[in-house]
């Protein structure tokens, strides 16, 4: 799915010349416009004030919704509903444990998924979404909550994330699931090192009071096709576990592991009906955003 | 194969260079950081411990390598008939069977003496044995003899003895056996109970080259009580002027039952007059009080027995009951002890409890030979003696007496017992002017002033003398003591069988302040002791020891003496003067001398209480003591061999080197290979 080569005049930068950059605010406003430049006539821009549909009008809807047209025409009472509310909030989750720190190629995962996150957020803000942030390892590391005036503090967090801790799903997604009542939009961010089952296990409850919830799963090439050569030592970055290995006698092995890894995970999640996106960090972010409105666009079409 | 320089062995150290590179290098490997080892743990490991194992090979190689060429410059050789003794041949066989008195315990001794018998049976007609049967030291039965028969009623013969258990002599002995044989194969057999306390270890036991120990552990079938009376201790106290004993005993049960309502006996002279119940713990200690004894007589030979059990000789302990014997001594003062002049010899005698002094004090006038004969010791503090005394003191010293002659300023001696005094009396200096003279060299040697041989024991130095008679000492005499400049300070000499010191200066304050330093009490403590020649009695000796009956009783002559052993036997004693009894039985010995009439002296002796502890030792420990000595073995030299053939027999280590530098080669390929793959 290789879409946003298609994408006329998207700018496809390196991430990682993106990362030298420093600044998340300011790679998130060029990334974004030039990604907004590039398809604003496109056809998936934008539909979150349209009116969706009329409905029979029950005792206790607010009488100020009711469709006096309607009425006028058919002497019934309808209630206009839309899409998607305007100011939908929108909540980033993003992994920050130690195995997100590892990058072979110049930019971490954690650096790349900082800069997806100011982007996705920045792109958000743009369409008077309330934007927040979670950061999480084992446990919740920061928590934004969504507001329209968070945009500032988001990119602070941002900015000073650090992978300190080994990671795990189920307890800060428990708590996450409990914690995001009002109906929203969920984008989770992680590199998933658990079983496929017990990654859709901890997401899906993200799903029971309505969210919409959107996976991207990061991984470095260096973790997908195992470019190593020299035999050495493996250091487990989570728990300091060292591992003297052949890559060569390996990497067949290893590779066809990861991608069952991956195609589990895809399945289970669409399954689950959760937008999973699988992409490493030589990818553009243009990429990453394409993906990300194509899922929001598919979500409002099913609905 | 021997090595020409072993010292190159050190180099053998050099093998750990390999290891410390291939560790150093394990740990400088580089790591790299992944994510998570998630995928990476569940392939099979085979392919990562396949690496390791070349490692290893590598590392083998290397160390191999190493390893040879250091043996090639250690220059190895073989020596020419370094063959094993062949194993045909007739044998050398020595059977060390234990006597000691733990042998007796339940059906040990039974089993050594079968497990003797059917070594002696396993004989050849050409092989020949001894018997040696040992405890606390070892004796030959039978001395290397191919008489089987003879072997086998020398075993029957054979007794527990009353001895503790001793390896060590008994090896040495059977080293010595070994080592005189000319058979070509060499054997010794111990048989034993191979109690711990039977060997401290530490010393190495040579055998003759290819001789083989060979160790027979005997057990008892069936486990016995077994307790012991492990000590006797006398509380002396006085009622009513007599002197009473209490006995105490102290019990140890080794069994692992513990021993209840077991009768303890007193008896004395052979009969019982107490009995104790007492119940001892299991692997624990009791002790048990029996009530006062009255001392009535010079010797009561008093025991503790304790009922019968598995090992019989440890339950009963003989001890003898002495009464307390002060030390007589005789103050001959020329005021009768009324004056000054003997007050601090007086105050000093009267105190102390081992020995007690029992003090007379007389003017020379009224020294009779009664009062003469009960003295041991006679001080002369300061007298003018007359010629007649002189000579009754002479014949009292001639017995065994013993003379403190204290030359101050009134003493005299007449010339016609010149003799008796070790140096001869001249005029006194006077240092009252000037500075006071002290004593400078004190001979710490003689047991008169060992006591005060260690340092801070006692300071003779800070004494001083204001004056003191000029002595010459006779020929044959000892000084013991001298002043700063040199002149004598104490003369001693035997004279019969006694001894005579002369002190050249007063023991009061008239000449000197000796009498007000600590120094002082013990220092008269120990003249009169020595010259009494006292010496503290023991209740009892220990099976084993070696007793000098001259010792028993210094003051009487008992040699040549006869010595009675518990068994009723008479018991050998050694040489004419320096005869000793061997204490080899359990029970009183009676000693005395070897004329009619004479009066016996007893002597209690009891079995080593060490041995009643059953505990066994690994017989691998003496297997690993008993080595192989080099020297022992008695084959003829040959004639020296050819350079070429002594050149064939150090050819070795050039093999080694050439193997050595071919596994270099190999592991430069190897290793090559592996850090290009």
């Amino acid at each position: 799915m290789d879409g946003a080569a298609a994408l006329p005049g998207a700018r496809f930068v390196d991430p990682a010349v993106l990362a030298r950059i420093g600044n998340i605010d300011l790679v998130a406003k060029i990334i974004v416009d030039g990604f907004i430049n590039g398809m604003h006539r496109a056809p998936f821009f934008g539909a979150s004030v349209d009116f969706a549909e009329h409905r029979g009008y029950v005792p206790g809807d607010d009488v100020r919704r009711i469709d006096w047209r309607v009425f006028a025409r058919t002497d019934r009472f309808y209630v206009k509903e839309y899409e998607a509310d305007t100011n939908a909030n929108f909540s980033v989750l993003l992994d920050v444990s130690k195995s997100m720190g590892f990058g072979s190629r110049g930019i971490t995962k954690l650096e790349y998924a900082s800069i997806l996150t100011g982007c996705l957020t920045n792109l958000a803000h743009r369409q008077r979404d309330r934007v927040g942030l979670v950061t999480f390892d084992d446990d919740i590391v920061e928590h934004v909550p969504p507001s329209a005036k968070h945009m500032d503090t988001v990119l602070h967090v941002l900015d000073r994330i650090e992978p300190r801790k080994a990671g795990r799903l189920d307890v800060p997604l428990r708590k996450l699931a409990e914690h995001f009542a009002r109906r929203g939009i969920l984008v989770v961010i992680s590199d998933f090192y658990e079983e496929p089952e017990a990654v859709v296990e901890a997401i899906t409850p993200l799903r029971f009071r309505g969210n919409d919830v959107m996976v991207f799963h990061l991984l470095d090439p260096a973790e997908v096709d195992f470019t190593y050569t020299d035999a050495m030592s493996f250091e487990d970055l989570e728990t300091g576990v060292q591992m003297p290995i052949v890559p060569d006698a390996l990497r067949k092995e290893y590779k066809a592991m990861v991608q069952a890894h991956i195609e589990a995970l895809r399945k289970r999640f669409s399954e689950t009906r959760i937008d999973y996106a699988f992409f490493d960090t030589s990818k553009p972010l243009d990429y990453a955003l394409f993906s990300f409105l194509t899922m929001r666009e598919r979500m409002m079409r099913t609905r | 194969m021997s090595l020409l320089s072993p010292l190159f062995l050190v180099a053998l150290a050099g093998l750990a260079i390999p290891v410390l590179v291939h560790l150093i290098q394990r740990e400088k490997k580089r790591v790299v950081q992944f994510p998570s080892l998630m995928f990476l743990q569940r392939i099979p490991y085979s392919s990562v411990r396949r690496r390791r194992v070349h490692n290893w090979l590598l590392l083998l190689v290397r160390l191999t390598a190493l390893a040879l060429l250091v043996l090639a410059f250690a220059r190895p050789f073989l020596r020419r008939g370094e063959l094993p003794l062949s194993a045909a041949g007739s044998r050398e066989v020595v059977v060390l069977l234990d006597q000691s008195y733990s042998m007796g315990y339940g059906d040990r001794w039974e089993k050594a003496r079968a497990a003797a018998r059917t070594v002696v049976k396993g004989l050849t007609a050409g092989d020949r044995a001894s018997l040696v049967l040992f405890s606390s030291d070892g004796t030959v039965a039978v001395r290397a003899t191919q008489d089987h028969a003879q072997l086998l009623s020398a075993i029957d013969a054979a007794r527990v003895a009353d001895g503790a258990t001793r390896f060590g002599p008994a090896l040495k002995l059977a080293a010595t056996l070994l080592g005189e044989s000319t058979q070509p194969r060499r054997d010794a057999v111990l048989i034993s109970d191979f109690q711990r306390n039977g060997w401290q270890g530490g010393e190495p036991v040579y055998l003759p080259q290819g001789a083989e120990l060979r160790t027979v552990p005997v057990e008892e079938t069936r486990a016995q009580p077994n307790a012991a009376v492990v000590a006797v201790s006398m509380a002396r106290s006085t009622f009513a002027e007599q002197e009473r004993v209490t006995v105490t005993a102290g019990l140890r049960n080794y069994a692992d039952t513990p021993l209840t309502a077991a009768d303890v006996k007193l008896e004395l002279s052979g009969r019982a007059i107490q009995t104790e119940r007492v119940t001892v713990p299991a692997r624990g200690s009791a002790s048990v009080s029996f009530a006062p004894i009255t001392v009535n007589q010079p010797q009561l030979r008093a025991s503790v027995r304790l009922a019968a059990d598995g090992l019989a000789q440890d339950n009963v302990r003989y001890f003898i009951v002495a009464p307390r014997s002060p030390v007589p001594v005789l103050v001959v003062d020329a005021s009768g002890g009324a004056g000054a002049g003997s007050l601090y010899v007086l105050r000093a005698l009267s105190i102390g409890e081992s020995p007690a002094f029992a003090v007379t004090v007389r003017t020379p006038d009224a020294v009779s030979d009664d009062v003469l004969g009960k003295a041991a010791v006679v001080v002369l503090n300061d007298v003018s003696l007359q010629a007649g005394l002189a000579s009754r003191l002479a014949a009292f010293v001639g017995r065994g007496g013993g003379l403190l002659v204290a030359a101050g300023p009134r003493a005299s001696w007449p010339g016609s017992q010149a003799a008796l005094l070790p140096a001869a009396l001249a005029g006194a200096v006077d240092r009252t002017r000037g500075e006071a003279a002290r004593l400078g060299a004190v001979e710490y040697g003689h047991p008169l002033f060992e006591l005060f041989r260690a340092a801070r024991s006692g300071d003779f130095s800070s004494a001083q003398f204001y004056g003191f008679r000029q002595l010459t000492p006779a020929a044959g005499a000892a000084v013991l003591a001298r002043f700063d400049a040199g002149a004598p300070a104490l003369v001693e000499q035997g004279v019969g069988r006694g001894h005579v010191l002369l002190w050249a200066s007063s023991l009061d304050l008239s000449w000197n302040d000796l009498a007000l330093k600590p120094v002082y009490l013990p220092f008269i403590h120990r003249a009169v002791r020595h010259l009494a020649m006292y010496a503290e009695s023991t209740p009892w000796e220990t099976v084993g020891q070696v007793l000098d009956p001259a010792r028993l009783n210094p003051r009487e002559a008992l040699q040549p003496s006869i010595a009675l052993a518990p068994s009723g036997a008479r018991a050998p004693v050694g040489g004419k003067d320096d005869g000793v009894l061997v204490l080899a039985e359990q029970g009183f010995y009676e000693v005395r001398a070897a004329k009619a009439g004479a009066e016996g002296v007893a002597v209690a002796a009891n079995v080593d209480v060490a041995e009643s502890d059953l505990d066994t030792m690994d017989p691998r420990a003496l297997l690993a003591a008993a080595v192989a000595s080099g020297g022992v073995a008695s084959a003829t030299p040959a004639a020296p061999p050819t350079p070429e053939a002594q050149e064939r027999t150090q050819r070795l280590w050039w093999y080694l080197l050439l193997a050595g530098l071919l596994l270099l080669g190999v592991d430069t390929v190897f290793s090559n290979r592996l850090s290009r793959a």
